[in-house]
């Protein structure tokens, strides 16, 4: 054993020839596995599917921050919808401000409205003072539409038809791609 | 200022590992030794320039320079000094250069230990492992950059995730888990050596061996400290989920530990040395899959970092690995060779083997559990999970048969057992296993799994305490010393057996413990107005009120819960609500009494000032899971300690240079 150390065979005897089973074996694990995880790559966990997905959207009447008449979902059937669960205090929900300000004015026949959760509206004035908005954030007292839609986190944004069917929710900051894509399906409707 | 100095330190060490893989590898092919100095010298340059953009990082998050995109991410004036020291390894970025700064340190040391040793090996396992820094300072440079700087800096930042503020043990698990993880980087720099060079000698099994089991220690305290935690903060009541994250680094576990068993073999009779390898290629292969896993957003889970770019870069890292270890495995396997050769028969050789087999099984079968819901939904686009009901029904067997494996392997001797010899050795643990398992039955166990853990255990945990101590038994009989001169005698030659023994001491607990918890448990939800009670088996639980706790970083609902067991009172629980500040949903902490026979488990539900939702669980032998994760370690480190101190345990001749070398360090 101890000779080991001392006897290094020539580095000539090293005779590289592929194992064929071990190359073969190897890939045959390597390869799906690979591919699955490539395949994968581009999935996005933040669009949890909803038990809502392709069910009517849950009716509310909520006034505007600031104040001024209540908006409801029934009077803007008709129209695709996107409502934006978000808050002050959120950053994402920060970042995401300036893609759906931009969506919004991008298309008019869209409705675009944020439902402020967990907030001050104090604080949500001052927000959208210095940020303004192009859609109405509405006040959302004790939570309980953010309730009907199952929110457990902002942002989550919801897509509804014109037919007034939820098609699709997404968890996490939208960029402007995200939203013209799913802007998109519900104005196809409801799949 | 501080951004850009980080900057520069990661570009330091991104260069200073990339020159130093080169170095290596070419130093490698045409050895010299100019080239090995420069290697190494690269390989400390590495280490130092980690260790200094770690400490920037720490500066920056200590002062909350909010100019410094990491602290503006995760930063908070409001939390605790030791939040934000910890704060590091909380998110995406800090916890890729924390995983630098645990893989310099590695590097130096492995370099350090090994300057004039293994001269034919040393410059490609230098260069493999600053191939691998090069990576972690490529993606700290670009994809992942912590120290991005942020024009307008914010006042005050929103914190880590309270989840890692709420508990002092995500003061230990991450750090115990980076060494565990990054550290098997060290076994397969050398194994792609021993490929590279061709050749795995006894000499160089060993440091791969050594720098494995260190791993293995800490990655084993890491996933029952992460279970530990998730039992502490989680409030669902238990402590291993089957996870994608967990799992993530139970894999690598797998793996490493069948790879220091069958090391063992390589080391004793030769063989199973492209065997040996591939299970240390794995392991690291493994831990790099593990990371895609946590970082790349693929997986849902509820501990992974958020979605970031950084998913394609490791995949990419992971499938080059993938593809040189495979290839240069096919390339050299061959030449690696065999000296000796394997039983056939009844033998602790062929135990080996099955043991080895079992836990590659094991390995598979958690891989695929946690990736088929993947396969799924690329295939027929459907969400799904597959959940513990697949990983239970997989690895219980598995579990049962490794308990079953750890006792008869032990038990036979090397090379092909009689007869009689098997009766001699198989026969007599079936004491404590038969009188394991009525016990268990005597006090209530029905499940078949557990009474077969227990029937096993008793048998496995008779053999090995008895090969233990086999040892000292025959010093006493042989020199006729005393039971303690005998053990201290025994210690010296054979710590490394001793100390294996000690860790499967542990290995039997932890299963047996496992078994019983997991299946002899109760529980109950409970909805108590102020003043009622409700019981659980032995135990009364009455809601005495419920009080607001203010603290700096947090507010917190916490009801008193005063518990009695048979009418005699044992104080009151705890169980709390806590609010963060700048975060919304409300976490709550459990809380536990503990015993060394079960522990007893509140989780608040829903709580206001007069009434409380509570989860109340019994659950058996917790205690005993721990407490075998430190047997299983402390042998580990008990296994670890000749090696590292060089007294000669199978070499023969230099007897009398044992003792002066061990009285000298006493």
């Amino acid at each position: 054993m101890t000779t080991a150390l001392t006897s290094h065979p020539e580095p000539a005897m090293r005779r590289s020839r592929v194992n064929p089973k071990v190359l073969v074996g190897g890939l045959v694990v390597a390869l799906p596995l690979l591919a699955v995880l490539v395949a994968n790559l581009g999935r996005d966990p933040h669009s949890v599917r909803s038990p809502l997905i392709g069910r009517p959207a849950p009716a509310f009447s909520l006034v505007p921050v600031g104040g001024g008449a209540p908006v409801s979902l029934e009077k803007l059937s008709g129209k695709p919808v996107v409502i934006n669960f978000w808050a002050t205090w959120c950053v994402p929900c920060f970042e995401e401000h300036a893609a759906l300000t931009a969506a919004a004015r991008g298309l008019p026949d869209v409705q675009f409205l944020g439902v402020v959760y967990e907030d001050e509206e104090a604080r949500t004035q001052e927000f959208l003072r210095q940020r303004p908005s192009a859609y109405p954030s509405l006040i959302d007292p004790e939570g309980k539409s953010a309730i009907a839609y199952g929110v457990f986190g902002v942002p989550e944004t919801f897509f509804i038809d014109g037919s007034g069917r939820i098609v699709d929710k997404y968890v996490g900051p939208m960029t402007r791609s995200t939203i013209a894509a799913l802007v998109g399906r519900a104005k196809e409707g409801a799949r | 200022m501080v951004p850009i100095l980080g900057r520069i330190l990661i570009l330091m060490a991104l260069l200073a590992a990339s020159a130093g893989a080169l170095v290596g590898f070419v130093t490698g092919v045409r050895p010299n030794a100019s080239g090995w100095k420069w290697a190494r010298r690269l390989a400390y340059a590495f280490a130092a320039f980690m260790v200094l953009a770690n400490l920037t990082m720490e500066y920056a998050l200590l002062t909350h320079d909010f100019s410094v995109s990491y602290v503006a991410h995760v930063g908070s004036r409001q939390v605790p000094t030791w939040v934000s020291i910890v704060s590091l390894w909380s998110s995406l970025e800090g916890s890729i250069l924390f995983w630098g700064l645990v893989m310099g340190l590695y590097v130096a040391v492995a370099t350090w230990r090994n300057a004039d040793k293994h001269p034919e090996y040393m410059p490609y396992a230098v260069g493999v492992w600053l191939a691998c820094g090069a990576f972690f300072s490529f993606l700290l440079a670009g994809p992942a950059q912590p120290f991005a700087t942020v024009l307008n800096p914010v006042m005050d930042g929103p914190g880590p995730n309270p989840l890692l503020q709420n508990h002092y043990l995500m003061v230990i698990h991450p750090p115990c888990l980076y060494t565990g993880y990054v550290g098997m980087t060290i076994p397969f720099g050398l194994a792609c050596a021993a490929l590279l060079v061709g050749r795995l000698g006894n000499d160089f099994i060993r440091p791969l061996r050594n720098f494995l089991l260190f791993s293995w220690i800490f990655l084993t305290c890491a996933i029952v400290l992460g279970g530990w935690w998730a039992y502490e903060v989680l409030g669902w009541g238990g402590y291993w989920a089957w996870d994608p994250v967990e799992n993530a680094s139970f894999l690598p576990w797998l793996t490493a530990t069948a790879a220091l068993h069958s090391a063992l073999l390589v080391e004793r009779k030769g063989v199973l040395k492209g065997w040996t390898t591939l299970l240390v290629l794995a392991t690291y292969l493994l831990t790099i899959l593990g990371t895609f896993m946590t970082r790349s957003g693929v997986f849902n889970s509820v501990h992974s970092f958020t979605q970031s770019a950084i998913g394609p870069t490791i995949l990419v890292f992971l499938a080059a690995a993938l593809l040189f270890s495979l290839v240069l495995l096919a390339l050299r396997v061959d030449s690696l060779g065999t000296e000796g050769h394997l039983e056939t028969g009844p033998s602790r050789d062929v135990m080996f083997l099955v043991q080895n087999l079992l836990f590659v099984l094991f390995t598979f079968t958690v891989l695929l559990g946690t990736v088929f819901p993947l396969i799924v939904e690329a295939v027929r686009g459907v969400q799904m999970s597959v959940g513990r009901p697949y990983f239970d029904r997989m690895s219980v067997p598995i579990g049962v048969a490794l308990l079953f494996v750890m006792g008869v392997g032990p038990a036979l001797p090397w090379g092909r057992a009689t007869a009689q010899q098997m009766r001699r050795a198989l026969l007599p643990p079936l004491l404590s296993a038969v009188l394991l398992a009525v016990a268990g039955l005597l006090l209530g166990v029905r499940n078949a799994w557990t009474l077969l853990a227990l029937l096993f255990g008793g048998f496995t945990a008779q053999v090995t305490l008895s090969e233990m101590f086999l040892p000292v038994r025959q010093r006493m009989r042989s020199h006729g010393e005393g039971f303690v001169e005998a053990f201290r005698q025994a210690q010296l030659r054979g710590r490394r057996r001793f100390g294996a023994y000690v860790t499967h001491t542990g290995a039997i607990l932890a299963i047996a413990s496992i078994a019983v918890s997991s299946t002899m448990g109760s529980s109950k939800e409970v909805q108590l107005n102020q003043g009622e009670t409700a019981t659980l088996g032995p135990y009364s639980l009455t809601f005495v009120n419920a009080e607001r706790v203010t603290e700096p970083h947090r507010e917190s609902l916490q009801a008193r819960v005063d518990i009695s067991k048979n009418g005699r009172s044992l104080g009151a629980l705890y169980p709390r609500m806590n609010q963060y500040e700048n975060q919304r949903e409300p976490i709550g902490t459990p809380a536990v009494r503990s015993s060394l026979t079960e522990d007893l488990y509140l989780s608040i539900h829903n709580i206001d000032s007069d009434s409380v939702g509570l989860l109340v669980l019994i659950n058996p032998m917790v205690s005993w899971i721990w407490i075998a994760t430190a047997i299983m370690a402390l042998g580990g480190l008990v296994a670890l300690v000749p090696s590292t101190r060089r007294v000669a345990v199978t070499a023969s001749p230099p007897v009398p240079a044992a003792p002066v070398a061990i009285e000298g360090s006493r």
